[in-house]
């Protein structure tokens, strides 16, 4: 195995001692992480799948004015549901994925901080959507729109269980984000190998360490407002209803104080794959590694400061108004700096138009005109006639899916041979690329137009003869597209992990850890702990002639003169790692115990003050609550059973 | 030499076509009868003034930063296997181009803040304005004149909104179930209105007109079919109508209306109307009869309506008897639905009781030069 330092006694080849059940059981039972991410990626994935037929069905039923193909009430339950499961099923589990299979490798660690952890959170992720999904046949989906805005959402106007089950299966997932994003930020804090600093961290890291902190201090927030407003429907209190003294604005400061960072969980992550891909199909370093390292970290702190510029129409005032505008003209500094820097990145370089980087750099051509189109919403008086506006929905999408959706896929292109061993069929993911970018434009360019012609967000049906006519069918001509492409890719997958063409272990020419390590890596992942002496290991064994970064006025160094260097330095360490045991936890099926217990218990509790139920939904809660206990006391119990597997 | 000419050009030429859409977007067609870029009132003029010069900033950068990274790929392609110059950064650039989009946005904030004031001053203190309370209910607006009508009642009424042309206008903003929103695109720009708080909005209209108006935030099952028209008229006319208005309609006088083949008696249908068995007084009010209803819309002077069913029908008497026949069709999960059920309707409201109904309706008119629709 190819990794920067080997050591000199010879290669020792140790294998865990534990059992890995074969099969499915091996999968339910798994705390390896890639195993974990993979999980993750299948079942974002799927939700990717349904919240695109939920858009699919919309655009149809918005091809043409005054159609009846959905009643209202439909159309308001897909795209609510269209939303929520885009946002919290879909491209958060597959950032979290990816970074599940990928952060470790990268830091050189053996696996995340807390497995078990882990694992209860990739259950507890699709445990919560499979809830949220169940109320589609058991009394009508939530139809408020994913913002859940109160009073809508109240008993007294929503009193179908669709809200119930938005708040509890949100809930779940909202757990499963929690525990996720402590186990990331405790893995790149404590368990990067020796030698990787903060600042030799790769950026796709340092995006999953800040967007995990963003989630912990973001996430419960959501979780407090979704908890009041069931207190709200259940339990007699009035948070949210303005008749008995509640605020209705404080829901909508309560959960923007979520969703405005919300944004940047979803897109960060992609910003690092991008910072990633973009360098090594260079075959540059990426440019200004400080800057878009610490652009994201301002991002990341600017995000909690923006919240209310999606309440500029609510009555604030001029002042508060003025106050959150500023702050979000601000990030678009940032914003621009990492932009800038992606292009120098290529600039000079020598650019290998792969798949995932074609989608890298569609990405920073989609993100601009998303980027700019944030700046008039940013400005209240402009905001006052495009929000709630088409306008917002193009806006929204050039984000987050020319945004997010794209880096995935350059992501999912270039991390596909590390997660299979075989390479995505190239000529098939160059024309689904094009395609994609097509039909993107022709969705959601033309909802600027209409948007700005007057056309409001969240209708079922629209009249003739407005201006609308012509782009509406566009846009949905466009759907059917990006539909097509996404079948494509589906395709591209299926068949390239039957046949697709080997890719060993390296085959872009990578310069971090990953790519250092068979593919798929084995269980676990390294056979020594590998020794870092730059921001990119891997070229300082594969191109030690190459120069090393170095500060004006001093020598040039080479990648191997530096590195020598480094080596007494860290010698201390080099020897830790050396001694350091393989350790693994083994395989349990508590962490999907406990899940299903709190799934369990959720449903129990949404049906709490149903008539007539009570019993029913005790009973629901009792056995969830007994579940959660035994999954707990024997995740206890078989802690201290992992000490021996140590195979060294 | 050349080929750098030609180079250029090419770029040049990308460059533009990807920017015609957003030049596209800036245009509104005759039918954009909707549009924001069109602007009749001040406040919506001051957005757009606003708007105009950012747009164009927006475009150049749009240019130039789309045009680098074009012009960089194409550029930079790979054409061999060495290794180009390991590059790591530059602090001197990489401020440079820290500072450059900071003052663009600095000067973006500066022109919206000085619109926000302007904006602010003048719904704080509007000069000579007519006040005007509108009301958000699932899924109509009720519009309330305070201190204009009869001594012991504001005037009130739903669906059109008229106020005078070039005198401002003040709306207080209100809900009575959950949050709207209020929007006229071609005259200001939207604001909620929330159940519990109170929000204004003073805008004055330029030009007579009938404008569109829509609720702008998701209210529930039927908000697509919540609009309403902002009608603006000169000021002499504006005091005529109010004049009419605040008179109670006088007696259906005897006479037909033809609706749908049947002919409709007014005064039959005003007795229907009262006719508490028929329903339609536990909701609606007719001022100077005995509905006195406040659940749904006033419908004192129907006959002068612009549209029906808030916003989705243009009136006519055989829309009128459509919506009383199969309102539960046009407009689902309306109130009026649940008690107009097609059921009831089969056994409450016969054809001929729905023409009589018409006529009523119809008979009541105040009469008032209507601009034109824009």
């Amino acid at each position: 195995m190819a990794i920067a330092e080997r050591p000199a006694e010879g290669v020792r080849v140790p294998t865990p001692t534990f059992h890995v059940p074969p099969g499915l059981a091996g999968w339910f039972s798994t705390v390896d992480h890639k195993r974990i991410g993979i999980i993750y990626m299948l079942g974002a994935f799927a939700f990717f799948i349904i919240g695109g037929i939920e858009a699919l069905l919309m655009r149809t039923q918005l091809a043409v004015p005054n159609n009846t193909f959905l009643s209202p009430d439909v159309y308001n339950q897909l795209f609510t549901m269209h939303g929520t499961t885009m946002v919290f099923l879909a491209i958060m589990p597959m950032n979290v994925g990816i970074g599940n299979y990928i952060v470790p490798l990268m830091v050189g660690a053996r696996d995340m901080a807390f497995p078990r952890l882990n694992a209860l959170s990739v259950w507890l992720f699709l445990l919560g959507g499979l809830m949220l999904y169940s109320s589609f046949i058991l009394g009508g989906a939530i139809n408020t729109g994913w913002f859940a805005y109160a009073p809508l959402t109240e008993r007294q106007f929503s009193p179908t269980i669709g809200v119930d089950f938005w708040i509890l299966g949100i809930g779940l997932t909202g757990v499963a984000s929690i525990a996720g994003a402590l186990n990331f930020i405790v893995t790149v804090l404590n368990m990067r190998a020796p030698g990787m600093t903060l600042n030799r961290m790769p950026l796709f890291v340092w995006m999953n360490l800040i967007v995990s902190f963003i989630l912990v201090f973001a996430f419960p927030t959501l979780t407090v407002a979704s908890t009041q407003l069931l207190f709200d429907r259940h339990f007699g209190t009035r948070f949210f209803l303005p008749a008995q003294g509640g605020d209705p604005t404080l829901w909508q400061h309560l959960f923007w104080f979520f969703g405005h960072p919300e944004v940047y969980i979803l897109i960060l992550p992609a910003f690092g794959i991008v910072s990633e891909v973009l360098p090594t199909f260079s075959r540059k370093p990426i440019f200004g590694y400080a800057f878009v390292a610490y652009s994201g970290v301002a991002i990341g702190f600017l995000g909690f400061l923006v919240w209310a510029h999606h309440m500029f129409g609510v009555g604030m005032g001029p002042l508060a108004n003025a106050f959150f505008a500023g702050a979000s003209f601000l990030i678009a500094v940032p914003t621009g700096v990492k932009i800038f820097n992606w292009i120098a990145t290529m600039y000079l370089g020598s650019l290998n138009l792969t798949t995932a980087m074609l989608y890298a750099i569609g990405l920073i051509g989609m993100f601009i005109i998303g980027g700019i189109s944030g700046i008039t919403l940013a400005s209240p008086p402009i905001d006052l006639q495009q929000t709630d506006s088409y306008y917002v929905v193009a806006h929204m999408h050039y984000v987050l899916f020319g945004g997010s959706i794209f880096g995935l896929l350059a992501g999912t292109f270039y991390w596909f041979p590390k997660f299979t061993g075989r390479l995505l069929d190239e000529r098939l993911g160059k024309i689904q690329f094009w395609l994609m970018l097509v039909a993107f434009n022709l969705t959601f360019f033309p909802m600027h137009i209409v948007g700005t012609d007057g056309m409001p967000r969240r209708i079922y049906t629209y009249e003739a003869g407005l201006g609308w006519d012509l782009w509406n069918m566009v846009e949905t001509v466009g759907a059917w597209l990006l539909a097509l492409s996404v079948l494509m890719m589906a395709y591209n997958v299926f068949k390239s992990l039957r046949a697709g063409e080997p890719a060993g272990n390296d085959p872009w020419d990578g310069s971090s850890l990953e790519w250092g390590v068979s593919s798929p890596p084995p269980v676990h992942n390294f056979d020594v702990i590998p020794v870092v002496h730059s921001r990119r290991p891997l070229w300082d064994t594969k191109y030690p002639e190459l120069e090393m970064a170095h500060a004006p006025g001093t020598k040039a160094l080479t990648r191997a003169e530096a590195v020598s260097r480094e080596r007494e330095r860290l010698k201390l360490q080099i020897e830790d790692a050396q001694d350091d045991p393989i350790h693994l936890p083994s395989p349990t099926y508590m962490p999907l115990l406990l899940a299903l217990g709190l799934t369990v218990a959720a449903f129990g509790i949404a049906y709490l003050t149903a008539p007539g139920l009570l019993a029913v939904s005790l009973g629901l809660v009792g056995t969830g609550v007994v579940m959660v206990f035994i999954a707990i006391f024997r995740w206890i119990m078989m802690s201290h059973k992992d000490s021996p597997h140590i195979a060294h | 030499m050349r080929t750098q000419r030609r180079r250029l050009t090419r770029f040049l030429v990308f460059a533009a076509l990807l920017a015609t859409p957003l030049l596209l977007a800036a245009c509104a067609g005759p039918e954009a009868r909707q549009t924001t870029v069109i602007a009749d009132g001040d406040h919506a003029q001051r957005i757009l003034d606003l708007l105009v010069p950012i747009a164009w900033m927006a475009l150049a950068v749009f240019v130039v930063v789309e045009g680098l990274l074009v012009y960089t790929v194409w550029r930079f392609r790979r054409r061999s296997n060495a290794i180009p110059a390991q590059i790591h950064g530059n602090t001197q650039i990489e401020i440079l181009w820290t500072i450059a989009p900071a003052l663009i946005v600095l000067v973006i904030a500066v022109l919206t803040f000085r619109t926000q004031a302007q904006t602010a001053e003048i719904t704080r203190n509007p000069q000579n304005a007519v006040e005007v309370t509108a009301v958000g209910h699932q899924w109509w607006f009720e519009f309330v004149y305070p201190g204009i009508g009869q001594a012991e009642a504001s005037l009130v009424t739903a669906g059109d909104m008229y106020i005078p042309v070039g005198r401002p206008v003040r709306i207080t903003l209100q809900s009575v179930d959950v949050i709207h929103n209020f929007w006229v695109p071609r005259l200001a720009g939207k604001t909620y209105m929330i159940p519990g708080k109170t929000n204004y909005l003073a805008f004055t209209a330029n030009e007579p007109g009938i404008y569109r108006a829509v609720c702008a935030e998701f209210c529930g099952e039927a908000h697509a079919l919540m609009r309403f028209r902002v009608i603006a008229v000169p000021e002499a006319e504006f005091q005529s109508w109010v004049q009419q208005k605040s008179q109670p309609p006088a007696p259906p006088a005897a006479g037909t209306l033809a609706v749908n083949g049947l002919s409709g008696d007014p005064v039959a249908g005003q007795a229907i109307f009262l006719d508490a068995r028929k329903q339609c007084i536990s909701c609606h009010a007719v001022s100077g009869t005995d509905a006195k209803g406040i659940i749904g819309p006033n419908l004192t002077h129907y006959g002068s309506r612009r549209t029906i069913g808030a916003g989705i029908l243009d009136y006519s008497p055989e829309n009128l008897a459509l919506w009383l026949e199969r309102g539960y069709e046009l407009k689902p999960g309306n109130l009026m639905s649940r008690v107009l059920t097609p059921q009831w309707v089969q056994t409450n409201l016969s054809a001929q009781e729905i023409a009589d109904l018409v006529a009523y309706l119809d008979s009541m008119k105040v009469s008032v030069n209507l601009p034109p629709e824009r």
